[in-house]
């Protein structure tokens, strides 16, 4: 491989944010005090800003280069230095973390703006701030990052705002318990990642190599593919554990259940957060290392599963949700599960062009939500809504727009690359997970048209007082929602397939990264567009579905609801019961053996404490007794003779001998008996 | 270099400027009527003599006034570790309500005299001189000890000190006639060269160490020279208290080193050094560590008074500092000055919080600190913990690196039994310590309790001393460097 170049402004996409989150999360609550609101929002978005402009130039830069060297690449300086381990801190750009800043930093600026008026009326707004800031600087260290330790930082580091972020409203208990529950299932992940860095590292230490930086990790890996351990490949373990730590990042079954309840937090936060960027943190991990997963293929069927049981699964769920948001968060884990699937086929870049898409309507959905949602004066049941298309006439639009991008109707973004997911899993013989995935894609035309039908259209199912104040948002937030809802358009232009005349650009700007596409070039044209055509028709179908219940009411819902006495029903909307059954292993088990620790804990180990403490009290207690009947006795004796003496003699008579000066004679003329007696 | 009179004034500049404030102090109390400046300009004082001490390193080193004082690296670093001391202390003393009842100019002068006797104690190179250095340390503690007027408990501190003292500095000195009648002279160096002759008698010349050992022992605090500490540390105003137990210990520290080392112990090969064959001092004072600690720690276990129980942990801590000695070499010694440092940076802060406390409830007993972070003071509270936890030698505090050190010279003086009892004191000191930081955090305030405001002439001086007790205890390296650097004695 070439050396890449050498640059020194890739340091200021990644640093900036934390420059803005630094001052803001130092300084927030007195510039907010003194300067007002603005100048929270001008610190926190301006960072954003330069670093997305910095990002286009640094793609500008990338594309004046041959594909072959399009590498950037800024060392601040070393981080580690122990042993054979020697980690530097550097950014690292090339085609494939390219495209992700590019979202972070665009989606994610476009957020930052949109918040400037979903957040107007809040108290804190300098804390959420700070750490949308923060967030966005732990994204773009673990997309830039060119070792597996930094990215690791980056990944606790989002991790960490996610959760400061999902209890941003800590004062009620159900947000904050929200975000313990997203921690401590992410933890769970994380310790699958971390033995896989240890795995990888230890490994290509024997083989003489160690080290923990991307593009080593690829020359060096040759060396430790026939490596075994317990009988099993070292790479397939190691990538089955890092896997597991992608499963609790992006919330793949059964690591999903922190990811709805993420939803408690500010509704931008679910957009930025847990749609567009950070649960894609899995996907990209696993794209980054790519050439890693290429050499354990029972790997990537076990994600190419996970992923289309994963998406097909959570669609189900999303079916009969009524809150607007849990909707949207099992559409997000379903369409998670689109890209492991992708993944898994090894298309990656099928799985990253999706990741893109999936940011663009996804973010859309979600801030339209919240426009929604900001509009309805807080109600989330979709219930209660109905009939707000004449009322929020741009929210409409965009909902629809990103709607039917998500359901995958050309040539709205979605098409393009779900598709593309789909007719790879096909080719790759994965048939299985291909129907998985392509019933996945009939429920979500379903439920995202079933949301759309109940909130837009319709007659209102508000009460009057609600009714009468719903307005549309201020142009500040509808601004973001026409980029996006204009990017969800337009976005699958970058991967238009050659059988429909396009030519799949976005795979030939991965091609340096992942390789060339192969495989499936023997596949029948006309199967590709059959199956195109039939993806189409279940995504219509859905939607005719969708419109024939909700809005024709020709069919009614009860009925379905109803089937084989109501037992589907419950079990979808009790989400498969995964978190009660979770509550009843994991939680109740951890409390009993906390149980059986604390009786350990009280019973035992005191016991023994005691026992020792109570020896050294009563050692202590005899001392305290001599110093303080004994000698204080005899000091406060003479001191009180002394006083009357010197009442009566008006002088003080210093030469009463003071016990003290016994202990100093006594020691010193012991210490000569000693001396006297051992050594003459 | 051995300088005369005059020659020597060149290098005398710190105690030259010491001196001109204690006697402009005097004048200016006269003349001046509002009093509030005497603290400012004591530290002034203060500062220029820690320039002019500063400005010494790297000039010559040698005998000063023919032969009566040494400069060297050694004296330096204790110049500069008095001087630190009693600034923090006059600061410490313009936040603290008790001081501000007594007469300020004579206070600020007898401190500055004693901080005078501390340089003497540590460059003092002849008995006669360090006799009267450590008269002088003396003295003025009994006056600083006694100046709370009409207040019991002080006068009566003060009264005992002296006594305690008196005899002290008595035997110590008739020590001192013990050594001049064998070797015929008061100059360290001569009495070195003769004492390494071997003509003079074993027991006799142990006795006489004995004898000034327990002098040195009552300026150093340890057992069996510590009974005056507890009631003097209780009565004594709290600046006060602070100071003696790291100032005045110090510099007993720092004469011992003086005495036993350069004066009658022979440097070896690889920093070890070899005493007199015969007279066993190293081996009473391995016992004398030992006990000190263990005796210190035990009888601060039950203390109410916060005071008190201070007093208690300084014993148990100049036990410790003693270890450096029983090793007989560099690696131990140098432990010992790193952890002196760090003692008095720790120690001062837990006096501080003492002082802080007790301006607001008048009270130094350990139920005044009930619930204190959740009275207005969380930032003393959790200072508080820090400086405890420190003295305690938990990591990653300063305190930790200090004892680290010199357990590992104690460890490699394979000491090993001695190392057991160290970190057997160590735990069981950390049941008292952390004792308190529960009252502090864990208990909760009673409605009686007051709250707890501080005073803005106090926090900045707070964080001076939380922040390096968190510093070097991540950073240690420049204070280990600078403590190595200062174990240069100048011999001949």
């Amino acid at each position: 491989m070439d050396h890449p170049i050498q640059t020194d402004y890739l340091r200021w996409i990644v640093l900036l944010p934390l420059l803005g989150a630094g001052i803001n999360g130092l300084l927030g609550a007195i510039l907010q005090r003194q300067f007002g609101k603005r100048a929270i929002s001008f610190v926190a978005c301006t960072p954003v800003v330069i670093s997305f402009l910095l990002s286009i130039w640094a793609f500008i830069n990338l594309l004046a280069l041959d594909p072959e060297k399009r590498f950037l690449i800024d060392s601040l300086y070393t981080w580690i230095s122990l042993g054979s381990l020697n980690v530097t801190v550097a950014f690292w750009l090339d085609p494939l973390s390219v495209v992700m800043i590019l979202v972070i930093t665009g989606v994610g600026g476009l957020i930052h703006i949109y918040s400037i008026g979903y957040m107007q009326e809040d108290e804190a707004y300098w804390r959420y701030f700070a750490f949308l800031n923060l967030f966005t600087f732990a994204m773009l260290l673990l997309v830039t990052a060119d070792n597996l330790l930094l990215m690791f930082i980056g990944w606790e580091g989002v991790g960490f705002c996610s959760y400061a972020l999902i209890g941003f409203w800590y004062r009620d208990h159900v947000n904050t318990r929200a975000g313990n529950k997203a921690f401590i299932v992410n933890r769970v992940g994380d310790v699958g990642f971390l033995l896989g860095i240890f795995l990888i590292y230890w490994s290509l230490d024997k083989a003489g190599h160690g080290t923990v930086t991307f593009r080593e990790i690829e020359t060096f890996v040759p060396l430790i593919k026939d490596l075994e351990i317990w009988g099993i490949g070292v790479v397939t373990l190691a990538t089955l554990f890092l896997f597991i730590g992608a499963m609790g990042k992006s919330a793949q079954i059964p690591l999903h259940v922190w990811l709805p309840d993420a939803m408690q937090g500010p509704t931008p936060v679910s957009a930025l957060i847990h749609a567009a960027t950070m649960v894609t943190a899995g996907v990209y991990m696993i794209a980054r290392l790519n050439f890693l997963y290429s050499l354990a293929p029972s790997t990537l069927t076990v994600i190419a599963t996970v992923g289309a049981l994963t998406a097909f699964l959570s669609a189900t769920i999303g079916l009969v949700q009524n809150d607007i948001k849990r909707v949207l968060a099992y559409s997000t884990v379903s369409q998670l599960g689109y890209m492991f699937l992708a993944m898994g086929a090894g298309a990656y870049s099928a799985g990253i062009f999706h990741l893109v898409t999936h940011a663009f309507f996804k973010a859309c959905l979600f801030l339209s939500a919240g426009s929604v949602i900001q509009a309805m004066h807080h109600e989330q049941d979709m219930q209660k809504m109905g009939g707000l298309r004449w009322r929020l006439p741009y929210t409409h639009l965009t909902y629809l727009v990103a709607g039917i991008a998500l359901a995958g109707i050309p040539p709205f973004a979605g098409f393009f690359s779900k598709d593309e997911i789909l007719w790879k899993s096909f080719s790759h013989g994965l048939i299985f997970q291909w129907a998985l995935g392509f019933a996945a894609a009939g429920l979500t035309a379903f439920y995202i048209f079933r949301q759309i039908f109940l909130v837009f259209y319709g007659s209102p199912r508000a009460d009057p007082h609600t009714q009468s104040l719903v307005h549309e948002s201020p142009q500040i937030m509808v601004l973001p929602l026409l980029i996006l809802a204009f990017l969800s358009l337009i976005g699958g232009s970058l991967g238009v397939p050659e059988v429909l005349g396009g030519s799949n650009r976005i795979e030939h700007w991965f091609e340096p990264v992942f390789g060339s596409p192969g495989g499936h070039e023997n596949a029948p044209v006309a199967m590709e567009i059959l199956l195109m055509a039939l993806s189409v028709g279940i995504g219509l179908f859905g939607i005719t579905l969708a419109y024939l219940i909700y809005l024709r009411k020709t069919l009614v819902a009860d009925t379905f609801s109803s089937l084989a006495a109501g037992v589907p029903y419950r079990l979808l909307f009790q989400k498969y019961y995964v978190d009660e059954l979770y509550q009843f292993t994991f939680v109740r088990g951890t409390l009993f053996f906390s149980r059986v620790g604390a009786w350990i804990d009280q019973y035992i180990i005191d016991f023994i404490v005691d026992g020792s403490a109570k020896t050294t009290t009563f050692i202590s207690w005899v001392n305290g007794l001599f110093d303080n009947y004994v000698v204080d006795w005899i000091v406060n004796k003479i001191a009180d003779s002394t006083f009357g003496a010197g009442d009566k003699f008006r002088k003080i008579q210093t030469g009463n001998i003071n016990s003290y000066l016994y202990v100093v004679l006594g020691a010193v003329v012991l210490a000569i008996i000693v001396k006297l007696r051992y050594s003459g | 270099m051995d300088l005369t009179n005059l020659e020597s004034l060149k290098y005398f500049y710190p105690e030259i400027i010491l001196s001109g404030t204690v006697l402009l102090l005097v004048i200016l109390d006269l003349v001046i009527q509002n009093k509030r400046v005497l603290a400012p300009f004591a530290a002034l004082g203060c500062l220029l003599s820690l320039g002019a001490t500063l400005q010494l390193y790297g000039t010559s080193e040698g005998w000063l006034f023919h032969r009566m004082v040494v400069l060297d690296n050694f004296s330096l670093f204790f110049k500069v570790v008095s001087l630190l001391a009693v600034l923090l202390v006059i600061w410490m003393s313009v936040g603290c309500h008790e001081i501000r009842q007594i007469y300020q100019g004579e206070y600020y002068t007898v401190l500055l005299a004693s901080t005078l006797g501390m340089f003497f104690m540590a460059s003092s190179t002849n008995l006669l001189m360090a006799y009267l250095s450590l008269e002088l340390v003396s003295l003025t503690s009994y006056i600083l000890t006694g100046s709370l007027h009409h207040n019991r408990r002080s006068s009566e501190a003060a009264l005992k000190y002296l006594i305690y003292g008196g005899v002290a500095s008595g035997s110590m000195i008739y020590g001192m006639s013990w050594i001049f009648g064998m070797t015929g002279s008061l100059d360290y160096a001569v009495i070195r060269e003769v004492l390494h002759q071997g003509e003079a008698n074993r027991l006799t010349l142990f006795m006489a160490f004995l004898f000034i050992l327990s002098g040195f022992g009552y300026k150093a605090v340890f057992v069996p020279f510590h009974m005056w500490s507890p009631d003097v540390y209780e009565g004594a105003p709290t600046p006060i208290t602070a100071f003696l137990s790291v100032g005045s210990n110090a510099a007993g520290v720092a004469i011992m080193i003086r005495f036993f080392f350069p004066a009658v112990s022979h440097l070896g090969e690889g920093g070890n050094w070899d005493f007199i064959p015969g007279v066993e001092w190293p081996h009473f004072l391995l016992m004398v560590s030992m006990v000190t600690m263990t005796l210190g720690n035990l009888c601060a276990l039950g203390q109410q008074n916060v005071k008190r129980l201070l007093a208690y942990s300084g014993i148990a801590h100049a036990g410790y500092i003693l270890m450096g000695l029983v090793v007989l070499n560099n690696i131990g010694l140098r432990a010992m000055l790193f952890y002196i440092v760090v003692y008095l940076i720790m120690n001062l802060g837990a006096f501080l919080v003492v002082i802080i406390v007790s301006n607001a409830t008048g009270r130094e007993d350990i139920e005044a600190y009930r619930g204190l972070a959740w009275r207005g003071a969380a930032v003393p509270a959790t200072c508080m913990a820090i400086f405890l936890f420190s003295l305690a030698g938990l990591p990653p505090l300063a305190g930790f690196v200090g004892k680290f050190f010199l357990f590992a010279a104690v460890i490699k003086g394979e000491f090993y039994f001695l190392a057991v009892v160290a970190i057997i004191n160590s735990v069981i000191s950390l049941y008292y310590y952390a004792l308190i930081v529960k009252t502090m955090f864990l208990d909760f305030p009673e409605p009686t309790d007051q709250e707890v405001a501080m005073t803005p002439t106090v926090f900045p001086l707070l964080l001076i001393l939380a922040i390096p007790t968190v510093f070097f205890g991540i950073y240690w390296g420049p204070l280990f460097h600078y403590t190595n650097q200062s174990l240069g004695f100048f011999i001949k």
